[in-house]
């Protein structure tokens, strides 16, 4: 692996001998971006700056303004948080108060063309928030809420981080310090850079570009849109549950209803969705029979997220350091978390280590590699799920095991943790694939397939979410 | 909203696809600029030079010529105009306008100090003269955009120096004779010879002019001034607002005393008002309605008043009283306004009972204009003012423009004699009619004002307080420095055309937006429409209203 990135490269000089390329008082971060990612670095950075007893300026760069409506105020996400990381970034001094943290789904509700299942909170998991990135879809009223990147950037400013409302263009390497490039003609120079863009800027783009050592993160083509179809409507039609749906449509590797105040998210995970796919999903009669009368309305905003499937390489160079959906992210799920995993990891790297490529790979990219590595297997994971999306065979086998143990008082419920985690990211990837190898697991589910399919067979129950009666459904 | 449209393999409804289009409008600047001026344009060019490869010195010269384009005398109304575009503008009630008016007057200043020539349009020159009778901010402009088209102008002024009101009626406090001159100058410079002192009608007749030249254009202001028709008001010690003005200007022995009363509400009187104090009287201002309804700037009577112009609102001059011939007093009648009439309009009237006698040992009346033209042969009616189509055409080969259309302000004028000018060349050379430019307006709520930082509004500089009335000759405020200039600059949000946020070009999901090789204001980026996938984050993100959502209906 590269140490510097070399335009960003021509590295830095090198330090004399025994002289360490660390911050000191008076050093200047520029931070790019003002999601998660970029949010929390600056909090956590600013803390341990402080504990530490080092005097840094943190300047985030930023020109949007996450209390506009709509795209322009959003950072295209579905919107899902789970308990355990809001729980966890309280422990760090990042409560989130419920006018951000729309709490309130309780349960997922599996779709499949063989029934349908709800699955209740698991005992050690509470609930899952949902939640706007930016201020609510386009031409929303205000509602009683707030912008979850908008409120974590105001944590970053009261940690006394500056918020400079301007859009890099460049960054580039200018002797022994980075200098950034703004749209306005400002530059400025700095002693570290945290880029912090996401992928939905052309930033990385124009980095890799100008960097033959660096690559961007890989990407594809999600889908996002908004219905609007009023609080009422949304309590008796989709209650407190996150509908997931699981359909035979190529390239769909995960799809779900968030309900959210007024409004319903719709999000399409997978291979570079398209159109067509669309059309497709939103043909198909599970879908449609979540809508009020059968009829999907038409939806008030929506947008194309690219996602990171594969991470930067690589994610540092002497003074630069690339960190949430930049640098690498979770596969699918928990791109917040891994935000917060990755902006942590590089905060403490450059208050307790050094800002050098070096320092970076002692004690970031180890955090990466872990990431990456988890992705590996979460890869194997949606292959697995795609095969199960495929066979009406192996979904009746799901399904069934997932509605048995959802009827059982108490008593292991393997596969309802394993979609839960699955769906909600709550769990790496690693630990989820490991708990379907258990001797039990298999076992059940290997029972449930033969039960399931069996010709009129006992115990093939779905759960109808809406009406809460069990039915055998075929 | 399509309501036909079904997406998604039923009858489902797809409100929002959006593909961006670009489509400049037009900004509030230029619409209420009387002369149209394309303000964001020059500013643009001073703003976005970085980007465009120029120098700030290339950059100064380049608005200029764009500036002059519209105005060839940008010194002259960059230190007289009450700038309407200003009113407008987005910047306004964020943290001041932009300050064009002073960015006019430091371009103008600019372009006198480089020597810079005003731009020819044609290379060819035509046969057919012109004549332009007057030498006022009309006239001059119809005789520069004549001339600069290729037509040998001769000018005609029954004074002995041109400018007309420019040079008689703003004092030089506020318009050194010195910057007049030289962009006078420089207009007459291009292919125009000037006849001083020729009243056409009176020394040479119209028809005479007219067998002489193909096409004329008739300059010739609103020079009679209006009275109050009261008692004691004709004889010594009363005096009109321009011809005090005149006299003051021309440095004539003027004998005012010690106490004068200035009549009337508007930039006259308040000029009338300061040159008084000047020549070291005692001024009272008196205005029939209050000081929010007076038509002068509030600058300016903010100044007046620091100069020490006292003033008297709600009242109109009754009487004025005479001992023998002299000028002793001024019956005051009080006055009120009434209540809004059906036009929002609150008319002054008097409150019965209520005179009082004012001191006074002159009187300048500076209530109005009349046209007033001493030309019999015109065919005109003194009373009454010219009536000519929207180009200032009277009839073929006569065109007007200016004050013997109706008082105006200066940049009014020179709106006129541009325009006529454009449709006089039209007519000299059989074109069709320029169509007028028809440019859709830009909505305040299109422009995202909060997208700007903050940068407070360039202070003018202005000449020590203690040091105004000690040279009645000496200019008040002074221009911006050269710096101060291009910060100022920077301050224009370019409502309704790109300036290069680069926001669409960054945060565009599929990458639909190019930089093109050549920028230039207003020209940055290309979109393909075929990676436009609707979501609209162009539009809003687009802070000065250039984007919008283009009609996907039917």
């Amino acid at each position: 692996m590269v140490e510097g990135l070399e335009l960003l490269t021509g590295k830095a000089p090198k330090p004399h001998k025994g002289e360490a390329m660390a911050l000191e008082d008076g050093s200047r971060i520029a931070v790019i971006g003002a999601g998660p990612a970029g949010s929390m670095f600056s909090h956590f950075f600013l803390s341990m700056a402080e504990t530490v007893g080092l005097s840094v300026n943190v300047d985030i760069f930023e020109p949007r303004r996450f209390c506009h409506r709509g795209p322009a105020g959003c950072n295209h996400c579905g919107g899902i948080v789970s308990e355990s990381l809001v729980q966890r970034l309280a422990t760090e001094g990042l409560s989130l108060p419920d006018c951000v943290v729309q709490r309130g789904i309780e349960s997922y509700t599996l779709h499949t063309d063989v029934g349908d299942v709800e699955i209740a909170t698991p005992l050690q998991e509470k609930r899952i928030a949902a939640i706007y990135r930016g201020n609510g879809p386009r031409s929303s009223e205000p509602v009683d809420t707030q912008s979850f990147d908008g409120y974590l950037l105001d944590l970053a400013r009261n940690r006394g981080a500056r918020v400079i409302p301007r859009l890099v263009t460049d960054v580039r390497r200018n002797e022994d310090l980075m200098t950034v490039h703004c749209a306005d003609q400002f530059s400025d120079s700095y002693e570290l850079v945290v880029v912090a863009t996401g992928i939905n800027s052309r930033l990385m783009e124009m980095l890799e570009n100008e960097t033959a050592e660096f690559a961007r993160p890989a990407r594809t083509k999600t889908f996002i849109c908004e219905f609007h179809l009023g609080r009422d409507v949304i309590r008796e039609t989709f209650g407190p549950s996150m509908h997931v749906f699981l359909l035979d449509i190529p390239r769909l590797e995960f799809a779900a209803l968030i309900p959210k105040g007024d409004y319903v998210t719709l999000c399409l995970l997978g291979d570079d969705i398209d159109e067509n796919l669309i059309d497709t999903f939103f043909s198909s009669p599970e879908v449609r029979d979540r809508f009020p009368g059968g009829v999907i309305p038409g939806h008030v905003c929506h947008c194309y997220p690219r996602i990171n499937i594969r991470a930067a390489t690589p994610v540092y160079g002497d003074r630069l350091v690339l960190i949430g959906d930049s640098g690498t992210t979770r596969l699918f799920k928990d791109g917040i978390g891994a935000a917060y995993r990755t902006s942590k990891a590089a905060a403490k790297t450059a208050v307790f280590h050094g800002v050098s490529a070096e320092d970076f790979k002692n004690y970031y990219a180890p955090l990466c590699r872990r990431i990456d590595n988890d992705n590996r297997v979460g890869k194997l994971v949606f292959t697995f799920a795609s095969l199960v999306q495929k066979s009406r065979f192996a979904r009746r086998g799901i399904l069934n095991m997932a509605a048995n143990e959802q009827q059982q008082v108490d008593g292991p419920r393997r596969m309802s943790g394993v979609l839960w985690d699955l769906f909600s990211g709550s769990a790496s990837y690693t630990d989820v694939f490991l708990r379907t190898l258990h001797p039990a697991y298999v076992g059940t589910l290997l029972w449930n397939l033969v039960a399931a399919n069996l010709p009129r067979g006992a115990g093939r129950i779905g759960r109808d979410a809406e009406r809460g009666d069990d039915h055998v459904r075929h | 909203m399509s309501a036909t449209r079904t997406r998604h393999g039923g009858p489902v409804e797809l409100p929002f696809q959006v593909l961006a289009r670009q489509s400049e409008k037009m900004p509030p600047c230029q619409a209420r600029c009387p002369n149209s001026g394309d303000i964001r344009s020059w500013l643009g060019i001073i703003a976005q030079r970085g980007r465009n490869g120029l120098s700030l010195d290339e950059a100064y010269d380049k608005a200029w010529r764009r500036l002059v384009e519209f105005n060839p005398m940008p010194a002259t109304i960059g230190r007289i105009c009450p700038h309407p575009c200003e009113d407008l503008c987005s910047r306004a009630e964020k943290d001041g306008a932009v300050s064009i008016n002073a960015m006019e007057r430091f371009l103008g200043d600019w372009g006198l100090s480089r020597a810079l020539e005003l731009p020819q349009r044609a290379t060819e020159r035509f046969p057919e003269s012109v004549a332009v009778i007057g030498t006022g901010p009309a006239s001059l402009s119809f005789a520069y955009q004549m001339a600069r088209r290729g037509y040998p102008v001769t000018m005609y002024d029954k004074d002995q120096q041109p400018g007309g009101m420019l040079r008689h009626a703003i004092p030089d406090y506020r318009l050194p004779r010195t910057i007049l001159d030289a962009e006078v100058e420089r207009i007459l410079a291009l292919d125009i010879s000037l006849h001083s002192n020729v009243e056409i009608g009176h020394d040479e007749s119209l028809q005479a002019l007219r067998d002489e030249h193909a096409m004329i254009f008739l300059g010739l202001g609103a020079q009679a001034p209006k009275y109050l028709g009261i008692p004691g008001e004709k004889g010594p010690g009363v005096i009109a607002g321009i011809g005090y003005l005149r006299q003051h200007k021309d440095l004539d022995e003027i004998e005012l005393g010690a106490q004068v009363l200035v009549i009337g509400g508007g930039n006259t009187a308040i000029d009338a008002a300061r040159s008084a104090r000047r020549d070291g009287a005692r001024v009272t201002l008196v205005y029939r309605r209050g000081e929010s309804e007076m038509p002068a700037a509030q600058q300016e009577i903010d100044d007046a008043r620091q100069e020490g112009v006292e003033f008297r609102f709600l009242s109109t001059p009754a009487r004025i009283i005479r001992d023998r011939d002299r000028v002793r007093q001024v019956e005051i009648q009080g006055m009120r306004l009434t209540e809004p009439d059906a036009d929002g309009r609150r008319r002054p009237e008097p409150v019965p009972g209520e005179l009082e006698q004012l001191p006074a040992d002159s009187v300048i009346v500076a209530v109005s204009q009349m046209p007033g033209w001493r030309a019999a042969d015109l065919g005109l009616d003194s009373e009454s003012w010219l009536q000519a189509d929207d180009e200032g055409k009277l009839e073929r080969g006569l065109f007007t423009g200016g004050d013997d259309l109706g008082p105006g302000i200066a940049s009014r004028a020179i709106a006129q004699g541009r325009r006529a000018a454009e449709s006089a060349h039209a007519e000299l050379r059989g074109l069709a009619p320029a169509p007028r430019p028809r440019t859709l307006r830009i909505t305040h709520e299109s422009v995202r004002t909060d997208y700007y930082a903050d940068r407070p509004r360039s202070q003018t500089p202005r000449r020590p307080e203690e040091e105004w009335l000690t040279d009645p000759a000496v200019e008040i405020d002074l221009t911006l420095s050269y710096e101060q200039a291009s910060e100022e600059a920077a301050r224009c949000m370019s409502c309704g055309l790109c300036f290069d946020c680069q926001q669409c070009y960054m945060y565009c999901n599929p990458g639909g937006f190019t930089r093109v090789a050549e920028t230039r204001p207003g020209h940055y980026f290309v979109m393909a429409l075929d990676l436009c996938e609707g979501c609209g984050k162009c539009i809003e993100l687009c802070p000065c209203g250039y984007l919008e959502a283009r009609d996907t209906a039917g």
